[in-house]
């Protein structure tokens, strides 16, 4: 078995841009997404901001290129239209889409419009528009949608692991390639912002009234935000047979389990040590050949202590630059793996290092610093990408340059 | 070349509508239902779940702690190398609980367990948690192919380290908001049935289940084997003649002919509709074989075909098949040691499965 897995294409869309090269703009202009919430009707829209897409339902329909009343949801319709980018990226025929997989990430799928109809489907004598919302409180069900409206029938799977889950998607679609099983496979997820989720990280008390600041010890919680983006995943075969420059290579990844909380990291960092160790193990490479890692760094007291223990504890002295860019797009939550895997396909490509935002003070129980102004011409070998997650799931990705 | 890796079944433990939960019971005590929803037999959870940390878990979780409790007892094992758990439906109990809290509160004073228990991975998560298991964690939401997910990434990892085990587990709950919003999209009948007569109608839908089912997966044999899990094929939204084709690669692959298998299950649901489809494909490969079937045991939910492979698992390892599930009483598989799971979920989602004896 053991082909290597190769990355052909890409696409993403934020509340920074609605494709690669707008998201790459912003990243180098230093433009957020972060404000008021204008499209998701919420009580929270002043108090809880975020890093919202600034398009409603028609805008993103055109986008997507599909019809207004054709009961997508706003996570399936931004699901599709960065996998319409990730298809013509890799230059995919129609043949080629068929023969792929889909594997796709959510943490609440089409909740949005089921929070917003949820009275009349919950009255099976009332008929009407609505229902063909009927099935969009199970997470699946975006996967399917844009499946079957790009012609994806080879195999499909959703990935469900809270903040860290489209970094699982693209491992589960990297061993479906190693095992021989699919020549070709379109990983990420859709992540879209609900009343659901807004009213449920604001419960928990880890939303920053104020703009993100990971890595910063005045850090006060996170921004949250929605987005989506598709890795095009292909054998060594496929590449060879179609001739194709791979953009990248997906050398290596690990998941692992903190075990430690239901909604909290270990304050060790054990499960992230325990990630980005597998991900260099399995690539096959030492840390000191890591160039930059893409932190999960969501700016909650827990997570960056945790995660930056880990970093220490791993990498010793010679920490690796590194970043978070959660304070560009906010936490996009189950898309946030694939999303932060194109800002590092972005950045192998144009040799740049995205700066953490919003940084001033360090952590004195950390004392290691991230990259906090844009760095260019950086020669760029081996990233990592760290996803972590409620239920003590954590992830990592090392993508490295071809 | 190295011999390919064989993924053994070495434990199981499921809570089902039906009394499931001793794996020292077979299907011997059958529950019937009326009222077309078939909810969860529960043992008593202070067997398998401290009391201080039960206080804080939903219904779903106690269940499915329980029933992975249950499995990793089964299987002697009390850290597992990596545990994945599938989902159709996800925690919906608890999202329409804070839905409506939403609704109804307008968005104030919202009870923040409610959210985190909706999250889909925090099965996977409270196992993980409880036993220690820092290993592989992984949860599939994929409505119809959740469980087949888990059941193709626990074989891959398998493949990677055939020593390992794999605690993989299914749950999916009968939630009123599922139930309610989509019986108007013909996923449930209208008219109330009795379970045990469920194939005897002849309308559209079926009847709603649930349940949790966990198995220990390992590329050895143990002790407490139940049987082999051979391999898996997913097949979505089948064009004209590729329900047959793709069975037809799936068998070869497998060097299994219709001679050699000797149970079809069939997860017919009781929907006249796609139960033709089903059993069209059944009928023109296996018209002579045994079948059994098992959705007026379990209902039918996105990740029945648990059910079905601890069913199949089973019949491996006790060489008997209950009546209860018996399509045709003149065809009874005497020795079964091949069994092939042929599954639909809506008409949409097909699933084959074969299972070997030891």
């Amino acid at each position: 078995m053991s082909q290597r897995v190769f990355i052909t294409g890409f696409g993403i869309i934020t509340s920074i841009g609605k494709n690669a090269e707008e998201n790459l703009r912003s990243l180098i202009e230093g433009r957020c997404g972060y404000g008021p919430l204008e499209v998701l009707d919420s009580i929270h829209r002043q108090s809880v901001l975020a890093c919202e897409i600034k398009m409603d339902e028609p805008q993103l329909c055109e986008a997507a290129g599909v019809r207004h009343s054709g009961g997508f949801t706003r996570t399936s319709l931004l699901g599709l239209i960065a996998l319409h980018e990730a298809i013509s990226s890799a230059r995919l025929s129609v043949e080629d889409v068929k023969s792929s997989g889909l594997i796709s990430a959510t943490t609440t799928g089409g909740i949005r419009e089921f929070e917003k109809y949820y009275h009349e489907l919950m009255d099976p004598t009332l008929s009407g528009d609505f229902e063909r919302f009927t099935d969009t409180a199970t997470s699946g069900e975006h996967c399917e949608r844009i499946a079957d409206h790009v012609g994806i029938r080879k195999y499909l799977g959703t990935v469900s692991t809270a903040c860290s889950s489209s970094a699982n998607a693209m491992m589960h679609g990297a061993q479906l390639i190693k095992n021989n099983k699919l020549p070709r496979v379109i990983c990420g997820g859709s992540e879209a912002l609900s009343k659901f989720t807004v009213n449920g990280f604001n419960t928990l008390m880890i939303l920053d009234s104020e703009h993100c600041r990971p890595f910063d010890s005045t850090r006060n919680g996170l921004n949250l935000g929605e987005g989506a983006a598709y890795i095009v995943l292909e054998s060594e075969d496929s590449v060879a047979q179609s001739r194709k420059n791979p953009i990248a290579e997906l050398k290596g990844y690990g998941n692992a389990n903190d075990a430690f909380h239901q909604t909290a990291s270990s304050p060790d960092g054990a499960g992230a040590i325990m990630a980005m160790k597998l991900a260099l193990d399995s690539g096959q490479v030492q840390p000191s050949d890591i160039d930059y890692i893409n932190a999960h760094g969501t700016a909650t007291e827990n997570n960056d202590l945790s995660e930056g223990l880990g970093i220490k504890r791993l990498f010793g002295d010679s920490i690796p630059y590194f970043s978070s860019t959660k304070p560009y797009t906010g936490h996009t939550l189950a898309a946030a793996g694939s999303v932060e895997a194109a800002f590092c396909l972005l950045a192998l490509r144009k040799g740049m290092i995205w700066p953490n935002l919003n940084y001033k003070n360090v952590m004195p129980e950390l004392g290691i610093e991230p990259v906090t102004q844009l760095k260019r011409g950086i020669s760029l070998k081996n990233v990592l990408s760290n996803s972590f997650g409620f239920g003590g799931n954590t992830s990592s990705l090392l993508l490295a340059s071809v | 070349m190295a011999e390919a890796t064989k993924y053994f079944i070495n434990g199981v433990g499921i809570i089902s509508p039906q009394k499931t939960y001793d794996p020292n019971v077979f299907l011997t005590d059958i529950t019937r239902y009326d009222q077309n929803v078939l909810t969860c037999i529960a043992p008593d959870f202070k067997a398998y779940i401290n009391p201080i940390q039960m206080r804080r878990l939903s219904r779903m979780l106690r269940i499915g702690l329980s029933a992975a409790t249950i499995c990793l007892r089964n299987s002697r094992i009390s850290i597992p190398d990596g545990i994945i758990t599938a989902t159709g439906y996800g925690f919906l109990e608890e999202t329409a609980k804070f839905l409506q809290e939403i609704l109804v509160q307008g968005e104030r004073q919202l009870t923040p367990t409610y959210f985190m228990q909706s999250t889909s991975n925090a099965l996977a998560g409270l196992v993980a948690l409880t036993i220690k298991c820092m290993g592989y964690n992984n949860t599939y939401a994929s409505r119809g192919f959740a469980f087949e997910n888990a059941l193709t990434d626990a074989m891959m990892q398998l493949n990677e380290n055939a020593s390992a085990n794999i605690l993989i587990g299914s749950y999916d709950e009968a939630a009123e908001v599922q139930y309610k919003a989509s019986i108007r999209a013909h996923h449930f009948k209208t008219e109330y049935v009795n379970n045990l007569s469920l194939f005897n109608t002849n309308t559209r839908g079926s009847i709603q289940g649930e349940g949790s089912a966990f198995f220990m997966l390992s590329g050895k044999p143990s002790e407490s084997t139940w049987g082999i899990l051979d391999d898996i094929h997913q097949v979505y939204r089948p064009e004209q003649g590729a329900l047959s084709s793709e069975l037809e690669i799936f068998l070869r692959k497998n060097d299994v002919t219709n001679k050699s298998i000797d149970l079809i299950i069939s997860g017919a649901s009781g929907d006249s509709q796609h139960d033709a489809v089903l059993n069209a494909l059944i009928n023109t490969f296996f018209d002579d074989l045994p079948q059994a079937r098992f959705k007026h045991l379990s209902g039918e939910y996105c990740t029945a075909t648990a059910f079905a492979v601890w069913l199949g698992a089973s019949i491996l390892k006790r060489q008997q098949v209950p009546e209860v599930v018996v399509v045709d009483t003149a065809k009874i598989a005497r020795r079964p040691g091949t069994i092939l799971i042929v599954n639909h979920y809506m008409g949409k989602s097909f699933t084959y499965i074969l299972l070997k004896r030891i």
